[in-house]
């Protein structure tokens, strides 16, 4: 606990900037602290929250994944055309679809790892690709989803809280367990800070970026499931908004842009700010171009804040 | 005099390179400069050739004497350096890089047709036969030497300043080159002539200065000196109270074993390494020893016509794929350049010392406890004080190489691949190093040590190979490892030479 606490430090300005828009905005505009409001902030950043989980893993490796948003769009789209009649639950279907994200990841991860491609190139071309074969089968139509599951996932609560919360909790606690009490989650740090360091002391650098780009696959289209439950229909460009929106949850949370540096934990502080900007938006009806500006300011102007915290 | 220095002192760091170091350059005369690595000669040129300023004392030009000089001083005065270490561009022509800084202007912008005729008579005299527009990065190396020299031709020199012109090239263009040295000697320029290989210096050279540490041991006419002569100028020095008593600890069990191990840069080396011994490896930068430790260690591909490793518990008959697979079989390869390839200067000392570790049984949890009794244990027996959760590049170059050393223990490897572990480290941590080497020779371990200080493997090793051109030139037994006998192998001197001269 004590680790997490220290790894803190350099994510508490997005927490505090959290806390001060959530407590001025409550007592300014009537309705926005209402626990169901704030519920549903926090339900929306989960969807940026999933995809953020691969960004964050693979920035933290020294690169970076501009193929989330494809994937999530793929994983939208894939999920309504894989329905299949022995499949009552829909349960294989989920599982199918992850597998496809994870395997694009997986491609992801040989190129790079393997191939020595520079992740933005990797990256940014299966985007491009993708897009490109999503368009192809989809066109320009919508896909209605009819999944026992993930009707399910939707429209699930406990205690109050939806199951898709749930959902991002249990996952941002693995992620957070993953690098920060697993040996391998340490390597993680180690290739990003630097590779052939990382080599020359044994660490297996293709392989753990390998698990990265998979593990950013997987979570970018369980990001898409999410998306899908809430939306009812898949169609092409259902992603888009989630590429920039991920990294710059990654950004706002602290995390290095040049890798070895960070943790998920600023993450989740920053997906939550990010969502509660677009609600105060909406709430004081003001156009989508102010958030834009007012979100630009803010990357900049927590950039010192947290870089400062690192150079100590 | 055309160029010189008086009494000039250089220190990089607080380490003192070069101390009250004289030198005279004469029209017409082809002066040698010699040193072991480390000697000071590239800094010496550096400040001959104004990249460097000196901290004390003064150069002289053409009889004045200024503090320090200028790149752009130098090029007025026309002083000119081939370097060792290539200085082309290699996406740009033969042609843009002999005209590079001194090109025919026209209205601002190249006169190629005023550089062609520069670039064709450069070329006429160093016999550069390829078409002038071809990029330099085609030619193969011994040629792009051929056109440094051509580009040190254009500044038309009164001063030529060679560095090791002749380590990459080819057995006529060497003759090229002594031709074109006596006919530039004979137009009066003053040339400086920096070479390891002897008999160059004997061909070429009336006068010669001798570094050794920083100092100068010699500066004298060559008439009257032989190469063993010489040699002992290079490396005349007493060895200090630096180095523990010798005690071979060596066994007779062989824990590796290759024969014409090969790898790129290094072939047909014959190893046997047992238990509880030092095996020195020595030679000139760049003669196939440090491939040799890299092959050995997993980093770059390998090959062997057999290969065996009896370590604790592993059997292994070919060389390893990976580091990853090197360190399972017990081997533990340091690197010399701690900040680029030992360390991961920002993370704390603690996590570098545990990274191997990680590495090697990764499928685990993390115990924060357990890390704490790992990392305080390995702090206190290779003496790496203060808080081990400070960035690992708050400490000073010896402490960042125990902590480089230390952070392999946990693995307990029965070898150890050492590449220059006291490159940069101050005396009291070398000698620390020397003690820690040896008690890890005395628990068993065999122990390769790479050094560019010859001294460190004339006191340290039960035996030393030197390479020279990527093979292994000679095996000395640790009371053959004379300085002399290591130099005059890693330069390629006969074996019975210093064997003569032992005997004498």
């Amino acid at each position: 606990m004590t680790y997490l606490i220290r790894s803190l430090g350099r994510s508490l300005v997005a927490y505090v900037v959290v806390a001060g828009l959530w407590i001025t905005a409550s007592s300014l505009i009537p309705g926005f602290g209402v626990f169901a409001h704030l519920r549903y902030i926090v339900e929306l950043g989960a969807i940026i929250g999933f995809a953020a989980i691969g960004q964050t893993l693979t920035v933290i490796g020294g690169g970076i994944d501009l193929s989330v948003s494809a994937v999530i769009t793929v994983a939208a789209i894939l999920l309504p055309m894989l329905s299949f009649a022995p499949d009552t639950t829909g349960l294989g279907a989920i599982a199918l679809t992850l597998l496809v994200a994870s395997g694009i990841g997986a491609v992801n991860g040989l190129g790079i790892g393997y191939l020595g491609l520079p992740p933005l190139i990797m990256t940014l071309a299966m985007a491009t690709i993708l897009q490109g074969v999503l368009v192809l089968i989809a066109g320009g139509s919508a896909i209605s989803v009819d999944n026992a599951a993930l009707t399910w996932l939707g429209a699930s609560h406990a205690v109050g809280i939806s199951a898709t919360i749930i959902l991002w909790a249990l996952a941002a606690a693995a992620t957070l367990f993953w690098l920060h009490g697993t040996r391998s989650g340490a390597l993680i740090y180690a290739v990003g800070t630097n590779p052939e360091v990382s080599r020359l002391s044994g660490v297996p650098v293709q392989r753990v970026t390998l698990w990265l780009y998979v593990a950013a696959g997987l979570c970018a289209g369980i990001a898409g499931l999410l998306l899908l439950a809430m939306n009812g229909q898949g169609y092409v460009g259902i992603g888009d908004p989630y590429l920039l929106s991920s990294i710059a949850a990654v950004v706002l949370g602290g995390t290095s842009i040049l890798g070895g540096q960070g943790t998920y934990l600023g993450t989740i502080a920053g997906a939550v700010l990010l969502v509660t900007m677009t609600a105060l938006i909406t709430v004081i009806n003001a156009s989508e171009g102010w958030r834009s500006m007012i979100l630009g300011c803010l990357i900049l102007g927590l950039l010192p804040l947290s870089g400062r915290d690192r150079s100590r | 005099m055309i160029l010189g220095a008086r009494a000039v002192s250089k220190a990089f760091f607080g380490n003192p390179v070069l101390r009250d170091v004289s030198i005279e350059l004469l029209p017409g005369r082809i002066h040698a400069l010699l040193g072991e690595n480390g000697a000071g000669k590239s800094t010496l040129i550096n400040l001959l050739s104004g990249t460097l300023a000196p901290d004390r004392g003064a150069l002289v030009t053409d009889g004045r004497s200024v503090p320090a000089l200028s790149p752009r001083d130098a090029r007025r005065l026309g002083i000119a350096v081939v370097q060792q270490e290539l200085s082309l561009a290699p996406h740009l022509s033969i042609a843009e890089n002999i005209g590079l800084g001194v090109a025919p202007r026209r209205f601002g912008l190249v006169d190629y047709r005023r550089l062609a005729t520069l670039v064709a008579e450069v070329s006429a005299q160093v016999g550069l036969t390829e078409p002038p527009h071809t990029p330099v990065g085609k030619l193969p190396l011994g040629r792009r030497q051929v056109v440094e020299i051509a580009k040190a031709l254009a500044r038309r020199p009164r001063v030529l300043i060679l560095d090791e012109p002749t380590s990459s090239l080819a057995a006529p263009d060497v003759s090229m080159l002594l031709a074109l040295v006596q006919r530039l000697r004979a137009q009066g320029v003053a040339i400086l002539y920096i070479s390891h290989r002897l008999n160059e210096i004997f061909g070429f050279c009336e006068h010669v200065t001798v570094l050794k540490d920083g100092t100068v041991t010699a500066d004298r006419p060559l008439a009257g000196l032989d190469p063993l002569g010489l040699v002992r100028l290079m490396v005349g020095r007493d060895p200090q109270d630096l180095f523990p008593a010798y005690r071979s600890t060596a066994s007779e069990e062989v824990v590796l074993q290759a024969d014409e191990f090969r790898t790129v840069g290094a072939a047909g080396v014959d190893v046997t390494l047992r238990r509880g011994e030092i095996l020195g490896i020595g030679g000139l930068v760049g003669h196939g020893q440090e491939a040799f430790l890299l092959g050995l260690g997993g980093a770059v591909p390998a090959r062997a016509a057999r290969f065996q490793i009896r370590t604790a518990e592993h059997v292994r008959t070919a060389p390893f794929a990976s580091v990853a697979q090197a360190n399972a079989a017990g081997i533990a390869y340091i690197p010399a350049d701690r900040k680029k390839e030992g360390l991961l200067l920002p993370h704390p000392i603690a996590f570098n010392l545990l990274l191997p570790s990680f590495a090697h049984d990764r499928m685990r949890r993390r115990r924060r406890a357990q890390e704490r009794t790992i990392t305080q244990a390995l702090a206190q027996r290779f003496g790496i004080r203060g808080d081990l959760l400070r960035p690992v590049q708050a400490l000073s170059g010896g402490n960042q190489q125990k902590v480089a050393l230390a952070k392999w223990m946990p693995l307990a490897p029965a070898i150890l691949l050492l590449n220059d572990p006291t490159r940069g480290v101050d005396v009291d941590t070398k000698r620390e190093i020397y003690l820690a080497l040896r008690a890890m020779a005395a628990e068993g371990k065999a122990v390769v040590l790479l050094s560019t200080d010859t001294p460190e493997l004339v006191h340290l090793c039960d035996r030393v190979m030197v390479f020279h051109n990527g093979r292994v030139a000679t095996t000395l037994a640790h009371s053959d490892a004379t300085e002399e006998a290591i130099v005059a192998a890693a330069l390629g001197l006969p074996e019975h030479a210093s064997m003569t001269e032992a005997a004498a």
